[in-house]
């Protein structure tokens, strides 16, 4: 069976709770459709990058799912007619993440591991800094002597 | 270094995806893909960022990707 992932957004009015709720009717879809979930995150209440129907904010929930196409389309059309998503996403993926996605690891270890790459994409930028600063002190050096 | 003395020259940077422990890429990970848009929002050029044009590729699928559900921008106004 494919392999999918999906992404929705909960308005954010609606309780914590509720979203568990909402979760487990959806993973329904898909196990009666004779898919298996192979993990749920909950992301929690997070910023929204832009409005999306008038909400700021909203509860991202991540379904790691392994199911027929027909299972995953209905648990979709579910997801498009309940009035609390705000919006969602399902994409096919080769292989699913058995460990928490980047999302949760950022928040447990506030992102430690990439550390040492943004680094070296500062690295240049101080050069360029530095080269700008050297330059008006020497010429103003040479006017004094 | 005398390389750096010499006018027009610039260090060939290497894409930041290919080679050993270089991140995947992934429409989930909001921090490196910050990395690779404008502050406007917008997709870098792979020439200002020496992605490889296949990773640039996936990349932008990425970032698109993010958007679509609200974790990036289309644009910061």
């Amino acid at each position: 069976m494919p392999l999918y992932e999906t992404v929705f957004i909960a308005r954010q009015d609606v309780s914590t709770q509720q979203v568990e709720t909402l979760t487990e009717q959806m993973s329904a879809f898909i196990t009666d459709g004779e898919g298996t979930v192979a993990k749920v995150e909950n992301w929690g209440l997070r910023n929204l990058a832009y409005k999306v129907k008038k909400n700021r904010k909203g509860h991202y929930v991540l379904m790691n799912i392994d199911a027929p196409a027909a299972a995953v389309k209905e648990m979709e059309r579910n997801l498009l007619l309940n009035e609390d998503i705000l919006r969602h996403m399902t994409i096919r993926v080769e292989e699913l993440e058995e460990d928490d996605s980047v999302m949760l690891q950022s928040k447990s270890s506030r992102g430690s591991n990439r550390r040492d790459s943004e680094d070296s994409d500062d690295a240049p930028a101080a050069k360029a800094a530095d080269t700008e600063e050297t330059t008006p002190e020497e010429t103003s050096e040479k006017g004094e002597e | 270094m005398s390389d750096a003395r010499r006018p027009f020259f610039r260090r060939r940077k290497t894409c930041p995806f290919s080679g050993e422990g270089a991140p995947k890429i992934d429409y989930k990970d909001v921090k490196l893909l910050q990395r690779f848009v404008s502050e406007r929002g917008k997709i870098m050029p792979s020439r200002i960022t020496a992605v490889s044009s296949k990773k640039q590729r996936e990349l932008a699928k990425a970032i698109k990707r993010a958007r679509n559900i609200a974790l990036l921008p289309f644009i910061v106004s």
